[in-house]
């Protein structure tokens, strides 16, 4: 059972400094806020879909594919009854439909969607330990880094361990085949206990072993895979800085792309 | 030869116990030399190992009597991440070490820590990947590693902080027999550089290659001295629950000189003093079993591929089984044991062909049906316990098959009779030990009463107390008329037990036949990287029927006894 994030594959995202990466997502993101428009917004997510190409990291698009469909649906359907515009279509006494808002909700799910799948692009294509050395690198304290990720080294493990759970108590007769919403919830003790507890178990011997191998989170280390910026990554962090730029002025410069302009 | 470690009066009792885990130890280890730790379960064992690189009492806390020096300093006034270079300690439970996302970077993170510059670090990597057999692998992700691999890379990982010392608790606990292997090897590599080496381990074989031996027993070393001291005395192994060398227990029940560990040994004293003859070797018939009962599962032409892998886990198996039997299910981590127990069940359904239960396909069958009539124990009863009380573990699945509170009461303490709990039902599941937690599991499986019980290793981590009354407690579920399967790495429990043994490679049935049979088959068992016992062995080269220890002792006996006439 596989639910690690990343890809070993050979790729320019892949041999991009995580520190580049790193800004890349947090520019990402807000270039995904800049627009409402479900048009402009289509076009962000369009470029991000296409570094996901470069990067190779669509198996895991595949894998997550409910999650970002089921993403882009709900707020697709929902976000249209909390918003207000111009042009009314249906209204039931508070809640009003518009034309806006119905865009607004498209846009509002796509970009959701896009932070889903700029978080994927990052996982897919950044070793953990990538990910703690360029956090270190850019002066986050070593045991917030560590912290983090473990955490995330943590959850393909829990995740195994929660599946041979589950077949251990549907051996025993646990029924997760049927029942009220009620009764399901009530069988979610059988898993959660033994996970919970595995948990504890498992941290505490990890931590034991590292201790044994001579971790000290306070301490200087070195770092085997240490990152270094190169040509590529200048380049890439001066191309998103101007696409940045470019679309704030868009947006608040030229006021375009917001089909509600009041919000975000 | 200097000190490597020296043990002065050490006591230590954990934080919220009562009695000490280990008491008034004193002990040397000499610089280079091998050491095998032996004891029954809560011995003290993996205690007196964490004392050595200071886990306790830096991390397991309690309260800390006496000292521990290591090469001259003091355990106690250093951190445990300092001594990481003068001890290199590799746990039992390798899935609980590895952490990294390849094996290279696994390797690196012990010299990471220690501060060491990347070339240096780049020599260690190729320098004890290599030493541990894992050059090739170095981008692999380690979840994708056999289990054998996996402690390898942990083995090698320590290795590469060049420890002075090296201590393994229990490194071949959870593998497999080719993995057992792997392991030893490297323990035999370390031996001949001259390391300091302490192994924790319950096989005689491992212990008979050590200068010396230490026999704990209830927090105390019992007995220390040289192999050839220590294993051949039978009484004080048994009184420590210790695995006696089944073939020292062997020459001294027939009173025969020598106490040999290996077979080699045995034969050479056996043709020496002229013991026994080897008779002409008519291996028994590989037929499968006379047929009894009804047949009760049939796999019939069944194949399986896990979702989105490509090879077969299982290819076409045949396999029928009747009602009451006791079989063994051996093979290799990968050879497709597990898979096709958990077809028995219906955990898995057939991707290919059918697996039928009374004659019926396990897919037309709903769980719950399927959990009447078939039992399946996990490895770890850690997977499945959860309730406050041992009375609401075991009457879980009884309540969710939707039965009578009266009704379950009552199988609940015949359960618990059986696996010899009586009284254990208002008791919490989570203080009990190992061995008593593996028989709430089992009996929480029997308070259902179906027909199949399916365990997977039984006894794998259990000492040899715990194994034995677990698989008598099996012996007597058979007798009852259960069918038993066991899937086990044990070829001394298959030996023992099971009547039938089914051996698997590669997703194949390789063998099937009565256990005495399959067991003759050396060449083949060995093409699966299965070895038989070595009392069994010794069985095979003397031509003899037996399989059990006590089966020998009667058929050389009886040998004798013609031998005698014939004069």
């Amino acid at each position: 059972m596989n639910i690690f994030f990343y890809l070993d594959k050979r790729t320019w995202v892949h041999r991009l400094d995580p520190r580049t990466k790193i800004f890349g997502m947090l520019a990402l993101f807000t270039l995904c806020l800049c627009f409402n428009h479900p048009l402009y917004m289509a076009a962000v997510s369009l470029g991000i879909l296409g570094i996901a190409i470069a990067a190779r990291a669509l198996p895991n698009f595949w894998r997550l594919r409910f999650v970002l469909i089921l993403l882009v649906a709900f707020s697709s359907l929902m976000w249209p009854f909390f918003t207000r515009g111009p042009t009314p279509m249906w209204t039931w006494g508070p809640i009003q439909v518009s034309r806006e808002s119905l865009l607004y909700g498209l846009a509002m799910g796509l970009r959701l969607a896009s932070f889903v799948a700029t978080g994927l692009i990052l996982l897919s294509t950044t070793r953990n330990e990538e990910l703690t050395n360029g956090l270190i690198r850019m002066g986050v304290p070593y045991p917030v880094a560590f912290a983090f990720s473990t955490s995330l080294r943590l959850i393909p493990t829990f995740a195994g361990a929660g599946a041979t759970i589950i077949e251990a108590q549907v051996s025993r007769g646990l029924d997760l085949e049927s029942g009220s919403i009620f009764s399901r919830i009530g069988k979610f003790i059988p898993q959660a206990v033994p996970l919970f507890f595995f948990a504890i178990r498992h941290t505490n011997l990890l931590a034991m072993a590292l201790e044994s191998r001579g971790f000290s989170p306070e301490s200087k280390r070195t770092l085997y895979y240490e990152p270094r910026l190169r040509a590529l990554d200048y380049g890439v962090i001066g191309l998103l800085s101007i696409v940045l730029a470019a679309m704030l002025y868009v947006r608040l410069g030229m006021h375009l792309g917001a089909v509600l302009p009041g919000r975000l | 030869m200097s000190q490597a470690i020296a043990i002065e009066d050490l006591t230590f009792t954990y934080r919220g116990r009562d009695l000490p885990a280990i008491q008034n130890i004193r002990a040397q280890v000499e610089e280079g030399s091998f050491l095998v730790m032996m004891g029954h379960e809560g011995a003290g064992k993996s205690t007196l190992c964490s004392a050595l690189n200071g886990l306790v009492p830096k991390f397991l806390r309690g309260r800390y009597q006496g000292r521990i020096l290591v090469k001259g300093r003091e355990m106690s006034h250093h951190k445990v991440s300092e001594m990481a270079s003068l001890i290199g300690m590799v746990f039992q439970d390798f899935e609980d070490q590895l952490f990294s996302t390849n094996v290279e970077l696994e390797v690196a993170f012990g010299p990471e820590n220690l501060r060491i510059a990347r070339p240096e670090i780049e020599r260690r990597i190729q320098s004890y990947l290599s030493f541990v057999g894992l050059e090739k692998l170095r981008r692999r992700e380690p979840a994708t590693l056999s289990g054998g691999q996996k402690q390898r890379l942990a083995i090698g990982s320590v290795l590469a902080m060049e420890p002075e010392i090296l201590v393994m608790d229990e490194p071949t606990t959870d593998l497999d027999p080719r993995g057992r292997e792997e392991v030893l090897s490297v323990a035999e590599r370390l031996r001949e550089k001259k390391r300091t080496l302490l192994i924790v381990d319950h096989d005689p074989e491992i212990a008979a290659k050590a200068d010396r031996i230490w026999l704990m027993s209830g927090g105390r070393i019992a007995a220390e001295g040289p192999p050839g001291e220590i294993l051949a005395d039978v009484p004080t192994l048994n009184s420590c629950g210790v695995k006696v060398p089944p073939l020292a227990e062997l020459f001294s029940a027939m009173g025969w000189p020598g106490r040999p560990i290996m077979v080699g040994e045995a034969i050479a004293l056996i043709q020496k003093y002229n013991l026994a003859r080897r008779r002409g070797s008519k291996p028994p018939e590989l037929s499968p079993a006379s047929p009894r009962g009804a047949l009760i599962m049939q796999a019939d032409g069944l194949g399986y591929i896990y979702p989105r892998h490509h090879s077969a886990a299982l290819r076409r198996i045949d396999l029928g089984i009747r009602e009451g039997e006791f079989l063994a299910l051996l093979g290799q981590n990968g050879s497709g044991k597990t898979t096709l127990a958990k077809h028995f069940n219906g955990l898995l359904k057939p991707t290919h062909g059918q697996m039928l239960l009374r004659g019926r396909p396990t897919n037309q069958y709903r769980q719950h049906e399927l959990a009447r009539l078939v039992g399946y124990v996990f490895q770890n009863p850690d997977h499945q316990i959860f309730s406050n009380t041992v009375y609401e573990e075991v009457a879980f699945g009884l309540r969710m098959l939707g039965e009578d509170s009266k009704k379950i009461k009552r199988r609940v303490s015949e359960a618990l009779a059986v696996v010899g709990l009586e009284g254990y039902e208002p008791r919490v599941p989570f203080a009990l030990t190992k061995g008593e937690r593996q028989r709430v599991a089992v009996a929480s499986v029997l308070a259902i009463q179906p027909q199949v019980l399916v365990l997977d290793e039984p006894t794998t981590g259990l000492d040899v107390r715990h194994q034995g009354s677990m698989m008598e407690m099996l012996k007597g579920l058979h007798e009852r008329g259960h069918t038993v399967i066991i899937i086990t790495h044990s070829m001394e429990v298959a030996e023992k037990y099971a009547a039938r043994t089914v051996v698997m490679k590669d997703g194949s049935i390789l063998l099937d036949g009565p256990t005495r049979a399959v067991f003759a088959e050396e060449d083949r068992l060995d093409a699966a990287s299965l070895r038989p016992s070595s009392l069994l062995r010794l069985s095979n080269w003397l031509g003899t029927e037996a399989l059990t220890l006590g089966q020998m002792v009667q058929e050389l006996k009886a040998q004798e006894d013609s031998w005698q006439n014939e004069k």
